[in-house]
């Protein structure tokens, strides 16, 4: 039992990784965390929905066609809505995130109802492979190697290219980055792209376990920010770390411990690091100086 | 002389006047013409599923009103959507009741939001009839203008024990439920259908509404190693246990609530596990050839064509059928206290679900269900008759709540 536990809470623990991943891209040129990150994932997962089963595309061009929809939806909101904020101090800028929350959920229940429905996915997730005393499913295996493969991704372009070493810049010193010519607008929109894109990935790998409705990703959400915290905000490792971490802990606990008790472990966690690490476990602790 | 007529006169209009004003005033939400009903349903938000009861009751009150009312008075129907947020129902009970002056209050989905308002309308004196929830909030102790026509869902866990035990053998029986009312009156139910067995549960494992990752609720579940498992949760929740338990070869023999009993959604969100899982239902199958059944589906497709034709649906017919049979039996002196008295008059009437009878003592008009079946390609068959399951209730609450 144990050694499955871990392996379930590994499983499950990329996607809180790739939740915490979508938020972390955000927050670290913004300092905003997206609660709207949430819908904004469903909301795209619906569409790949729509395009694999309404309108009968493969589920590559469905995959492919939802994250576009996914970045163009994150560029979107960040022009229209938080570009526009009149006194864009992060507090503002996080009620307008709780806003898209709403307004996109809204719109999803308008529009695909709240009946719950089954998102094809190529990979089964009742197909399974025995490790010993554990098995593991392909999609969990599936989803395990789209994290890493993206975490990989996510490293190489804040290192090594131009527009990832700008949005550190831009992250670290706005006005600093905008007078090196750095186009700061431009890099936020792109931010937004990536992290709704990478949110959107997540919302395609849950649907298949937890099916599809406008409530797909209120647990995941939380979950994926408890990670993001746990890891640290700042560093994309850490967050990711922090959601394998918080799979395991919550199996741990859940089968150990309490079942009753472990919805609440996210939250314990939350308040335990930020009374003790609040920059995260993983990041290094920042003091701006002046 | 003529002083003497205008003062008789004055007089008389006084008194005519004094008589009757409160005449005309007398029924709140009946006039000659119409009948005012008002029901809240969740048309957005996590429980949104649900909302199709209240289209239903609207639906069925629209066949009414087409098949030209009730003695002359046609139902004149007010939704409201509460997003499953008590506080709204709130609002919405105050506004329908003193805004637009309802009668009644017809189903209701939800136990949060209706006891919510359960106070209130009663002191108002507002009849309701068919709370869409199996809880036994509303008939224990039963309140003057109060009616329940869903089966207690500690029943429908007791039946499904029975079933169990009785018909199919199963010895190991475990309970799998979502921690808050529903779930545990269901757990109940089960523990002392099962005491009266001379057996136990021989695990008993709760999950929060939003979890979403069941795996160590399943490897529990798996460790008891039971041969059937009660699955008291929601349908999102119902559809990840049975995907979890397929992975980890964990096989026993499922049975749900009504609650998960549309089995053309459960078969198709479960990718086809939900195949030969048993569960318990207060009305007849979808494609029951029921005289009723048959014209209240044509009613669907002339009022609603673009719901689905699904239990929870029609559950809004079948909620509130009584509240119609007693309109009937009132004829055209509809006030409260007749409706009370037409109510209460009611002895196994039986529409498309189990039978109903009423008492001023007894309020919970029905305790049967029957069990039925998800057969291939989601079919719902249907396997037993009508069954009730004799459960003490007292003794249900005295466990859920310490009362």
């Amino acid at each position: 039992m144990f050694f499955q536990l871990i392996v379930s809470g590994i499983s499950f623990g990329s996607l809180y990784a790739l939740v915490a991943l979508a938020m972390v891209i955000i927050y670290k040129t913004s300092e905003v965390p997206n609660f709207g990150q949430g819908e904004m994932s469903m909301l795209s997962t619906f569409v790949a929905y729509t395009l694999l089963v309404t309108h009968g595309h493969s589920f590559a061009v469905s995959f492919i066609g939802a994250l576009l929809f996914a970045a163009i939806l994150g560029i979107f909101l960040e022009f229209v809505f938080l570009r526009r904020a009149k006194d864009p101090n992060i507090l503002s800028l996080i009620l307008i995130t709780l806003g898209f929350q709403m307004i996109l959920y809204g719109l999803a229940s308008w529009k695909w109802g709240a009946d719950q429905r089954d998102l094809p996915f190529p990979v089964s997730d009742f197909d399974v492979i025995n490790l010993g005393p554990a098995v593991i499913s392909y999609l969990n295996i599936a989803t395990l190697l789209i994290t890493l493969i993206l975490m990989l991704l996510l490293f190489v372009f804040f290192k090594y290219t131009k527009i990832g070493v700008a949005m550190k810049a831009t992250q670290q010193n706005a006005m600093a980055a905008r007078i090196n010519g750095i186009r700061t607008n431009r890099i936020l929109s792109i931010t937004w792209a990536m992290s709704s894109a990478i949110g959107a990935v997540a919302g395609i790998l849950l649907a298949p376990i937890a099916t599809l409705d406008p409530n797909l990703m209120l647990d995941p959400l939380l979950k994926g920010f408890a990670a993001a915290v746990l890891g640290g905000m700042t560093t994309l490792v850490g967050a990711a770390l922090g959601g394998y971490m918080l799979g395991v802990i919550e199996n741990l606990f859940g089968g150990y411990i309490s079942l009753e008790f472990k919805s609440v472990v996210a939250f314990g966690i939350i308040v335990l690091v930020l009374c003790f690490k609040p920059s995260g476990l993983f990041a290094k602790h920042y003091v701006r100086k002046v | 002389m003529k002083k003497r007529n205008l003062v008789v006169m004055l007089t008389c209009v006084l008194f005519l006047s004094v008589a009757f004003i409160p005449a005309a005033q007398a029924e709140r939400g009946v006039t000659d013409t119409e009948i005012r009903i008002g029901q809240w349903g969740p048309q957005t938000g996590p429980a949104a599923l649900w909302g199709a009861v209240a289209r239903g009751t609207g639906c069925y009150f629209d066949m009414i009103n087409a098949e030209g009312g009730i003695h002359g008075r046609k139902i004149k129907y007010f939704l409201r959507d509460d997003g499953y947020m008590p506080p709204r129902t709130k609002a919405i009970a105050k506004e329908l009741v003193e805004d637009k002056k309802i009668f009644a209050f017809a189903s209701g989905v939800g136990s949060a939001t209706g006891m919510a308002v359960k106070k209130y309308l009663h002191k108002k004196k507002v009849p309701w009839v068919g709370p869409a929830a199996g809880s036994s909030h509303w008939a224990y102790p039963s309140t003057k203008y109060l009616w329940a026509t869903y089966p207690l869902y500690c029943d429908e866990a007791a039946i499904l024990i029975n079933y169990a035990v009785k018909k199919m053998g199963k010895k190991r029986i475990a309970f799998f439920y979502q921690n808050d009312d529903y779930g545990k009156e269901g757990l109940y139910g089960a523990q002392l259908a099962l005491e009266k067995l001379g057996m136990k549960l021989v695990a008993e494992v709760s999950a929060e509404p939003l979890d979403t990752d069941l795996s160590s609720h399943c490897m529990k579940l798996k460790k008891a190693n039971p041969d059937c498992v009660l699955n008291w949760v929601l349908p999102k929740q119902g559809a990840i246990i049975l995907g979890t338990a397929a992975k980890l070869g964990f096989k026993p023999q499922w049975m749900t609530t009504s609650t998960l009993s549309d089995t053309a959604v459960m078969y198709k969100i479960t990718k086809g596990l939900y195949k030969d899982v048993y569960y318990t239902c207060f009305a007849e199958a979808p494609d029951s050839p029921h005289k009723l059944m048959r014209k209240y589906r044509k009613a669907q497709q002339q009022y609603a064509p673009k719901d689905r034709w699904g239990i929870f649906f029609y559950a809004g017919f079948y909620f509130v059928e009584p509240m119609v049979e007693a309109f009937k039996r009132c004829g055209r002196d509809l006030t409260v206290e007749n409706f009370v008295k037409a109510m209460d008059s009611i002895k196994d009437f039986q529409g498309i679900g189990p039978k109903n009878s009423f008492s001023p003592n007894n309020r919970q008009g029905t305790r049967a269900s029957f069990v039925g079946k998800c057969g291939d390609k989601g079919k719902f068959l249907r396997v037993s008759d009508w069954m009730s399951s004799g459960v003490d209730v007292n003794e249900v609450i005295k466990r859920a709540y310490n009362r």
